[in-house]
């Protein structure tokens, strides 16, 4: 067990490069704005002055809507920053444009980037790894699980636990004794999907495909098969939940605040990922009466989960001993990852983590971690916005249009073909 | 008289003095435009530098294929024959399209019919006035934030249609009602900027017309149409051409309350031009969409110039 728990901190254990410099440098960090993660990585900060004086960090934090678009301007105009944070999804993207540094193996005292890769859980690092060599760094790797209002569930004469869906049948059996209307207007929902983003709906969108047997696109981000028979299965399901749960065009969710129907208890189950514990124990509708449970499925015997999450990136544009220090500093950032669960809810997909105290004490961790072993990462592509978004239509035209479900998904395929041939 | 000591006239004419020879006579009127261009200098050299060059440069890549990251290559045509096929462009023209005609042929009548009304001596017309125009002077971002939750299920305006028996719309949810939203949104916040243009042309005619109409027999709505209208033409051009222009190019409402759906309904073109160039980092073809913007803007500016001065004629 110390084993396993030392392992935690080996990167912060990890001797400093002999060769790391000595002058006075400055490196710029750029993060999407999320408060608990903001709150942190502002005291790291502090916390690095003391270990490397001769560094200063500074920080710069962007909405999660705009910092994908800031960062990439910047990029192209030689004025982005040191370390850049970025969905994992866009990894991909900007490993294409060559503006990634490899991971310096000195400053994490690794041999190889296959040793450095076995720190990390199977699968860990696959949404940064390009090519045999890591670009990034994952400082949460999250699993999207099924959270349930516990008050809500008793309200309806239903225990969390015992009745807890499994399948997504399940879900639709629930909608009638969840959902709560007082003549048009819906004072609660059953269950939710979100609506707020195309990149938040295909989050929900991908598991189901996948738990139907197909996939969205393949690996190398070349082909996709958007209308594919599991998709139109998949997408024939989500209406089916849709119509059970209670009108989709209630929600109150927004990018800044994609739990906010939940967090108000204005539906009664909704899929998220770990990090929105500490949201969801703050606030006065739901505080500590929830539960989590495994993402639902199509057939529970064949578990299909999505992981999803944010990485640490190096600018290859930068001098040489800039690299060198950006790098250390997110060693530094990383180098606790129980601090990372407790203060942020944030699951860094290294080994050891289940088995910390923080972990341990993390409401419903081994949940989470068991829909991570069972999950893909988020679609990854140069084009994964041009993708999410067309998925993202196809949906809302089916949901909000009463479009067919073949028709719509055929129409995403052919602009999704037309984005790759590009 | 010998040459030696004196000029004679002709020898003046023929070869005048050096002062005159270096410094050619300028008139008045070239003076006092140099003088207007001097002025001018600074303000045309910000606009030359922020305004057309980069405008010169969006045109250029407008025929190549650039993501921001890599040089641009040329390809000619391409992104023009490309958006011209593409289904998704077109769908933002249409809206972009509707969105003009519904928020502007409002705005006309209405900000007419505020200024011909706070033209008239009213009570605590000041404060009416100032209370009119808050839209014009609140930023766009914070209007849009404030919107969002008044189209919410239980925001204000469900809350008041329910007070009429009316079941609550999902104005932001639904593909048929969030065009007309942000539609309400764009009449609400330019009506009272164009009041007050109308105001101003209005307080320019003089009152000696109306008093000389009002001697003739001539009734309010004569008044209105024989004196005010043709005298407000002028007036009425520039709010014409400028509420087209302003609605061709909105863009932060669309953005913050639906970002361009559900499904697409609320995609108007400059929201659709941001998403190409920094969601899709395709320069070259945001770039020529530009083109067709610009080119829509400019024919629609000019052919209503030219009607309207055609019927002055």
């Amino acid at each position: 067990m110390l084993a396993i728990v030392a392992m935690l901190y080996t990167q912060a254990a990890a001797a400093a490069p002999d060769n790391f410099p000595t002058e006075k440098l400055t490196i710029e960090i750029w993060w999407h704005e999320y408060g608990p993660f903001t709150s942190y990585v502002k005291e790291l900060i502090e916390a690095y002055k003391k270990v490397r004086p001769n560094v200063t960090v500074i920080p710069t934090i962007t909405s999660s809507a705009d910092i994908n678009q800031k960062l990439t301007v910047a990029l192209a105009t030689g004025t982005g920053p040191d370390i850049m944070d970025n969905d994992a999804s866009f990894y991909s993207l900007y490993y294409t444009k060559g503006v990634l540094e490899p991971l310096n193996l000195d400053v994490f005292a690794a041999r190889s980037y296959p040793e450095f890769i076995a720190r990390y859980t199977p699968g860990g690092l696959e949404a940064a790894t390009f090519e045999g060599k890591v670009y990034a760094l994952p400082y949460q790797g999250n699993s999207m699980s099924l959270f349930i209002n516990n008050r809500l569930f008793a309200a309806a004469g239903l225990d969390p636990v015992a009745n807890a869906p499994k399948t997504w049948d399940d879900v639709i059996a629930l909608g009638p004794k969840l959902k709560q209307v007082a003549g048009n207007r819906t004072v609660h929902k059953s269950f939710d999907f979100p609506y707020h983003s195309n990149r938040w709906e295909v989050q929900d969108f991908q598991p189901l495909v996948e738990q139907f047997g197909g996939k969205l696109l393949s690996d190398d981000g070349k082909t996709a098969a958007i209308n594919s028979p599991a998709a139109v299965k998949a997408l024939q399901l989500w209406v089916a939940v849709t119509k059970a749960g209670g009108d989709p065009r209630t929600t109150m969710n927004t990018p800044s605040n994609p739990n906010q129907d939940f967090v108000d208890a204005r539906t009664a189950m909704y899929i998220t990922g770990p990090w929105a514990t500490p949201q969801i124990q703050a606030s006065p509708a739901v505080g500590n009466d929830f539960t989590v449970v495994s993402l639902p499925q199509v057939n529970p015997a064949q578990p299909h989960t999505l992981v999803y999450g944010w990485m640490w990136g190096v600018n290859k544009a930068k001098p040489a001993a800039e690299k060198v220090a950006a790098w250390d500093f997110v060693r530094f950032m990383l180098a606790k990852p129980d601090e990372w669960l407790g203060k942020v809810g944030f699951v860094q997909p290294v080994l050891g983590v289940a088995q910390s105290d923080v972990a341990r004490k993390f409401p419903f961790f081994d949940v989470h971690m068991k829909d991570v072993s069972t999950g893909s990462w988020y679609l990854r592509s140069e084009f994964t916005n041009e993708i999410t978004q067309a998925i993202g239509r196809a949906i809302e035209r089916v949901v909000y249009d009463g479009a067919d479900p073949k028709a719509s998904l055929d129409q995403a395929q052919a602009e999704v073909e037309k984005v790759l041939k590009r | 008289m010998t040459e030696g000591c004196f000029v004679t006239s002709a020898a003046r004419a023929e070869s005048p003095s050096p002062i005159a020879r270096r410094w050619p006579h300028v008139g008045l009127a070239t003076k006092q435009a140099a003088f207007g261009y001097a002025i001018l200098a600074p303000t045309l050299l910000i606009l030359g530098i922020f305004r057309f060059l980069p405008m010169l440069e969006a045109f250029v890549i407008s025929f190549t294929k650039y993501d921001l990251i890599h040089p641009a290559q040329f390809i000619g045509l391409g992104n023009f024959i490309d958006l011209v096929q593409d289904p998704l462009f077109r769908n933002s023209a249409r809206v972009s399209i509707i969105y003009v005609v519904f928020s502007v042929l409002p705005v006309w009548p209405l900000s007419l019919g505020l200024a011909v009304l706070f033209n008239r001596s009213l009570m605590v017309k000041n404060v009416l006035r100032s209370a009119v125009f808050m839209p014009v002077v609140m930023p766009a971002v914070v209007m849009a934030v404030v919107w969002t939750f008044m189209y919410q299920q239980d925001g204000m305006l469900n809350t008041v249609l329910g007070w009429f028996g009316i079941d609550p719309i999902p104005w932001l949810r639904s593909s048929s009602t969030a065009l007309p939203a942000v539609i309400l949104i764009g009449i609400w916040r330019a009506t009272p900027y164009y009041m007050v243009i109308f105001l101003a042309g209005l307080q320019a005619i003089p009152a000696e017309y109306y008093e000389a109409a009002e001697i003739d027999g001539a009734g309010a709505w004569s008044g209105f149409w024989n004196i005010t209208l043709p005298l407000l033409r002028p007036t009425t051009l520039l709010v014409m051409v400028m509420t087209v222009i302003v609605a061709m190019k909105v863009f932060a409402v669309p953005l913050i309350m639906t970002g361009g759906g559900p499904s697409d309904s609320t995609r108007v073109l400059p929201l659709f031009i941001y998403q190409t160039a920094f969601e899709f980092f395709d320069m070259g073809r945001a770039a020529a969409m530009s083109m067709f913007l610009f080119a829509a803007v400019m024919l629609f500016s000019v052919a209503q110039i030219r009607i309207f001065t055609r019927g002055e004629q």
